[in-house]
């Protein structure tokens, strides 16, 4: 098969410093932008108040007992143990005792967490409005013709990614229409921002994303869920224990560790 | 290397201690005072980093420590600067300074009343939940002080220094089971904290040899104990503490010879053999010497040991080799 001629297409060098230098700039600007208006819509984390400090902490409190018993003789933990399933069981740590056995309540109709759904809609909000307006500010100005070339080659498939908005079929895939410049800066400026803004930054989209695919670290008190069925649950962890302690034959075994 | 500043103020000798308020004023002088939260500054000047704030508390502690009030007021009002005068650190380190400042017992029941009033609006300040049962303590109301932390750690069990501090309290009164039980609870927390159980062995050894107590408990406590130190050996090698008392326990047990030995049926933690406890005694008496023989040399690795430890490591050695020349002749 003959060698495909390298393409060669004639671009004016102005190309450079009217599209690809303020497309970047307002970018970098826009997430700066995002930062500081995330930082101010950004809410106090609420207070809890004392009854719900003591129902989360009586809980973790059962937690560490059933994680680190071995640390304790066997009446130590015994006492412990009887003690923590008796309360759990009678509800003695519940916010509101009256509460037990009811269905838990709407979370919607729950203020508090519906605080915490009107900051993750600002979140989003911050988002997808500066997307959404640069995306079409890039498409009504900057559509329709290529303006760099990438000095690497590439396959086929980057034809669509890269060529987004220039339909000709049988361009190389190594240049690049500005729209794509675009949706490269959505995925590569969060070095930059890191540099400008420290790495706690909120000025890039898709380090959130990532955040709120991930395990939510703070379901476990979160709104919907019956504080009632998580103790009853504790109890029934804490009392299939089979207790050893890590003090039986302490003396053995240092004596084998330590040589003088 | 870490800058003395920054180490938690509480672990400071008086003498470091001493050192670091003499450099507050070049260290107030050389810090900025409040951070511009404007992008520009921040990309000229750098961000802001919690050791500047961290700085000023513990500048604070230590300024109180040698009597600098001065300097600690100072490093205060850059605090209250920045971060208002309802934080509730803020609020701590604020009744800190002013229980340093007070002239004489009305002054500190004073800042008493005022704390009271903060815990009526919010009750669950613990910053300051806390500075009041210190206060309470230092006062003399030792059983003011133990009702508040037992109400602290009712609705926060998970809280280890509040336990420790119960322990404290609980053996400053000689209620040697409550102090065991609240050490208990930190180790709880901290599985792994050797300190805490050489603490508890301590806390155990201090309980056997309590006048009044029964020969099943104190059979009970030194079983306990001697485990409780070689556990805090295991998990931290050349621990002075743990081989001091587990010298300390092994000798008084091979003194009281075999017939103590035998534990009650019930009991949870058997006495290991004669011979065991022995080698353990050889062990920590090897090893104490060795740490003070390297420690009084200077050698490098051997650093770091407090001297009062290294002292009395020292005279435990010494009372052992004159009793045994004692025998000899």
């Amino acid at each position: 098969m003959a060698q495909v001629p390298v393409q060669t297409i004639h671009r004016d060098p102005q190309l450079f410093y009217w599209i690809l230098f303020p497309i970047t700039i307002v970018m970098i600007l826009t997430g700066v932008l995002r930062h500081y208006a995330t930082v101010l819509m950004a809410s106090a984390p609420k207070k809890l108040d004392r009854k719900t400090m003591r129902e989360q902490r009586a809980l973790l409190h059962g937690i560490n007992v059933r994680g680190n018993y071995h640390v304790l003789s066997k009446p130590s933990f015994t006492a412990r143990r009887d003690a923590l399933i008796t309360a759990y069981e009678s509800g003695a740590y519940l916010k509101d005792p009256d509460a037990r056995g009811q269905p838990p309540p709407n979370p919607m109709s729950d203020p508090s967490a519906m605080e915490g759904m009107m900051g993750m809609m600002k979140n989003q909000m911050a988002m997808i409005i500066p997307n959404t307006l640069i995306m079409s500010w890039v498409n009504a100005f900057f559509s329709g013709y290529v303006i760099m070339k990438l000095p690497f080659p590439l396959t086929v498939k980057f034809k669509s990614m890269l060529q987004a908005g220039v339909a000709t079929k049988d361009m190389d895939p190594r240049w690049m229409s500005s729209i794509s410049w675009y949706f490269l800066c959505i995925f590569g400026l969060q070095s930059v921002f890191n540099f400008l803004l420290g790495s706690d930054n909120a000025a890039n989209q898709m380090a959130q994303q990532m955040t709120q695919m991930g395990p939510q670290a703070g379901q476990m008190f979160g709104p919907g869920i019956d504080p009632n069925k998580q103790f009853l649950a504790e109890a029934e962890n804490l009392a299939v224990i089979e207790h050893h302690s890590v003090l039986d034959g302490v003396e053995q075994r240092l004596l084998e560790a330590v040589k003088v | 290397m870490v800058q003395p500043v920054l180490y938690p103020p509480t672990q400071l000798s008086p003498a470091a201690a001493l050192a670091l308020s003499q450099q507050a004023p070049s260290i107030l002088r050389s810090s900025p005072s409040t951070v511009s939260s404007s992008p520009f500054s921040a990309l000229f000047a750098g961000s802001e980093k919690p050791e500047l704030w961290l700085q000023y508390e513990n500048l604070i502690l230590s300024c109180l420590r040698t009597g600098d009030e001065q300097a600690a007021r100072q490093c205060l009002q850059r605090l209250v600067a920045r971060f208002g005068e309802d934080n509730e650190r803020v609020q701590a380190l604020r009744g800190l300074v002013k229980e340093a400042e007070a002239k004489n017992n009305s002054d500190l029941e004073g800042v008493l009343k005022e704390y009271d009033q903060i815990l009526s609006d919010n009750d669950t300040n613990i910053p300051i939940v806390k500075r009041r049962i210190a206060l309470l303590r230092s006062m003399g109301r030792i059983s003011d002080a133990t009702s508040a932390l037992v109400q602290l750690l009712e609705f926060s069990p998970t809280d280890a220094e509040a336990w420790s501090e119960l322990s404290d309290t609980y053996l400053s009164q000689g209620l040697y089971p409550q102090a065991i039980y609240a050490m208990e609870e930190v180790l709880v927390l901290a599985p792994n904290a050797w300190n805490i159980h050489a603490r508890l062995g301590e806390l155990q050894y201090m309980a056997a040899t309590a006048p009044g107590v029964t020969q099943g408990g104190y059979q009970k406590y030194m079983a306990e104990a001697i485990k409780r130190f070689s556990r805090s050996i295991e998990l931290c090698d050349d621990y002075l503490r743990g081989y001091y008392g587990l010298k300390l326990v092994s000798k008084k047990l091979l003194s009281d010879g075999a017939k103590a030995t035998k534990l009650p049926e019930d009991s949870e933690f058997s006495f290991p053999d004669t011979n065991t406890i022995e080698r353990l005694n050889e062990l920590a008496t090897a090893k104490l010497a060795e740490i003070v023989r390297h420690s009084t040399a200077h050698d490098r690795g051997w650093r770091g040991y407090n001297e009062a430890e290294i002292a009395a490591a020292q005279e435990l050695l010494s009372e052992d080799e004159s009793a045994s020349s004692a025998i000899k002749r």
